[in-house]
């Protein structure tokens, strides 16, 4: 494989894994695709922040606090889902669906404030929708998969 | 002034933006037939009296980029598209990647014509996963209709392909050896400058790095003219700039605007800004991403150009302009800033690494009303620090915005001094 496709392998296999990381089979399997040291695979995968080293919540709430959105209330935006989900940034919730942290400028400032969801991103958010996302991605888990 | 869009004028008008009949039919691969009848030279020509600045940041004569490499011996040449947009407040090449991506095609064939480039690449922000998708599709429907691949526009020899590649989160990854080192499958780390990118760029060959609003632009100049490109701008800077507006003015959104558009305008005018949302009065604009100044209403005015903002100490940058009012303290402001350049920091040199994280637990002190006197002083030494030892462009600018703050706004810090 030409190395220009090791991030979207990296990130493909991410997402079609099922604890959303990077273990050490997938690293192993790409760093042969690749034909490159393990440890070289590792380091990339430890150096961007869209790829996991560690298993993951199914829905990874990534709220945008970069300044754009954060005085555009993205602050509320963070009590807000740290109420209803009730867990720290990082953590996960006991049902192992969510958890949630902040993200620098996801490029969709124009309706901040945002949250990203794998690859979708939710804007203009207010107290009603952000309850109502978590909602609908709850519910989801029974057979339906959100995208 | 001519108002009419030149980057933007297909937006909306094509059902499948990937519709390489549609864009024929609105205009589109009409520069690229011009340019293989065109020598060169005269292609080189048309940029230069265009005056087309980098629409990436850095405000670079494309024109002169395009020279030095064309001067360079030594093949092949690679063409790379910086679709990093990672400068929090731009959102603008998103949109000519998703609604118009044949015009950076276009634009990337142009200089495919000009250096006998064989292959380019276009690396797009890992966060931009729809984007990429509708960019591939622009990509395979341009290789099915002839405009891609061998013998383009029947042109014996004129072979060119473009594959796209994934960043991955990384802000740094925009700046141009950073984004080289992660095509390659490197970490995406800055690089040491020199040698310069047009000689030793990807794979250890000439390398042209050119941004998607940049390369948009380059069917506009060959179409109408490099001339005519530049009476539609300013003297110093030719065109039109796709400018981001965020933050706390009524129209939020991405906007053409003629460079030297008088700058209150780009603001209040109901076809961009469209002046405050709520009402209450803006306080401070953040120009450019967050590695640019702040500016403050005394320092509005003028024109919007590269040249009127440089007068003023600003810069148009990325052409990010976040707005924000009364409500909004410049010191947590500041901090916020600070925060971004501190996740994002590499770590290769120290400077930029440690200074940044010292910063920002300085700036929590004027938030928290911990500062002390004497911090004011001591923020004003490490701003200039990190800025003179950092290596890359992160680094060097990530005491931009701050330093602008406590010029403008040293009372505001002061306030925060206990005691
Ligand atoms: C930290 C950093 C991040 C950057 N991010 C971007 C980016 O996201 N997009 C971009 O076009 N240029 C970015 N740049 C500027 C590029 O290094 C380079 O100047 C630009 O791609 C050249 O293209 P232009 O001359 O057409 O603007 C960044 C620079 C630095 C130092
Ligand atoms: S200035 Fe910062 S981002 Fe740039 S190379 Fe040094 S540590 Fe990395
Ligand atoms: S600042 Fe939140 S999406 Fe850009």
């Amino acid at each position: 494989m030409n190395k220009e496709n090791l991030l979207d392998t990296l990130l493909a296999r991410q997402n079609a894994s099922k604890e959303g990381y990077l273990d050490r089979e997938a690293i192993a399997a790409v760093a042969e695709e690749f034909a490159m040291p393990e440890t070289r695979v590792f380091e990339i995968a430890s150096y961007y922040a869209m790829l996991e080293i560690e298993p993951q919540a199914k829905y990874v709430l990534e709220i945008c606090n970069s300044t754009p959105c954060y005085f555009s209330k993205s602050n509320e935006v963070a009590a807000w889902v740290e109420g209803e989900l009730d867990v720290k940034p990082g953590d996960v919730t006991g049902d192992g669906l969510f958890s949630w942290h902040y993200t620098p400028c996801v490029g969709a400032c124009d309706i901040g404030p945002v949250i990203k969801v794998r690859d979708t991103v939710y804007g203009d958010l207010t107290k009603e929708t952000v309850h109502a996302l978590i909602q609908d991605l709850r519910n989801a888990k029974n057979g339906k998969k959100f995208r | 002034m001519n108002k009419e869009p030149v980057l933007l004028k297909r937006i909306g008008k094509m059902r499948d933006p990937a519709s390489v009949e549609e864009y024929t039919g609105l205009g589109g691969f009409a520069a690229l037939r011009k340019a293989v009848q065109m020598d060169k030279e005269d292609i080189l020509k048309e940029i230069d009296t265009a005056n087309l600045r980098g629409r990436g940041g850095a405000a670079y004569p494309a024109g002169r980029k395009w020279r030095q490499l064309y001067g360079i011996e030594g093949t092949p040449k690679y063409i790379v598209c910086n679709a990093d947009e990672g400068e929090p407040g731009t959102f603008k090449d998103k949109v000519l990647l998703e609604k118009d991506p044949l015009s950076v095609i276009e634009g990337m064939l142009v200089a495919a014509c000009v250096f006998d480039s064989p292959e380019g690449f276009i690396y797009i922000r890992g966060e931009y996963h729809t984007v990429r998708q509708a960019f591939q599709k622009a990509v395979d429907s341009a290789a099915a209709a002839g405009f891609l691949g061998k013998d383009i526009l029947g042109v014996k020899g004129f072979d060119f392909t473009i594959t796209i590649v994934s960043g991955a989160g990384a802000y740094v990854c925009g700046e141009n050896s950073a984004l080289l080192n992660s095509i390659e499958g490197k970490t995406g780390r800055p690089r040491v400058k020199p040698p310069h990118l047009a000689e030793v760029g990807l794979n250890q060959k000439p390398t042209l790095v050119n941004n998607v609003e940049t390369f948009a632009c380059i069917p506009v100049i060959l179409n109408i003219g490099g001339k005519a490109f530049l009476e539609m701008g300013a003297e110093d800077g030719g065109g039109t700039k796709l400018v981001s507006i965020s933050g706390h003015l009524k129209n939020r959104g991405v906007f053409e605007v003629p460079l030297g558009t008088p700058f209150e305008d780009v603001l209040y005018a109901e076809e961009y800004g469209g002046g405050p949302f709520e009402g209450k009065p803006i306080k401070f604009l953040h120009l450019g991403g967050q590695s640019g100044p702040l500016a403050f209403p005394e320092q509005i005015g003028g024109a919007y150009s590269y040249k009127g903002l440089e007068d003023k100490k600003l810069a148009i940058g990325s052409g990010a302009i976040v707005a924000m009012d009364e409500s909004v303290s410049v010191v947590e402001y500041s901090k916020k800033v600070m925060e971004f350049f501190v996740y994002e920091s590499c770590g290769k040199c120290t400077p930029c690494r440690i200074g940044t994280t010292r910063i920002l637990e300085l700036l929590e002190d004027f938030v928290s009303g911990a500062a002390e006197k004497g911090d004011i002083e001591k923020l004003d030494a490490m701003l200039t620090q990190v800025m003179a030892l950092s290596a890359c462009g992160l680094g060097q600018t990530a005491g931009v915005a701050v330093r602008s703050a406590l010029t403008h706004r040293r009372a505001e810090f002061e306030a925060r001094i206990s005691g």
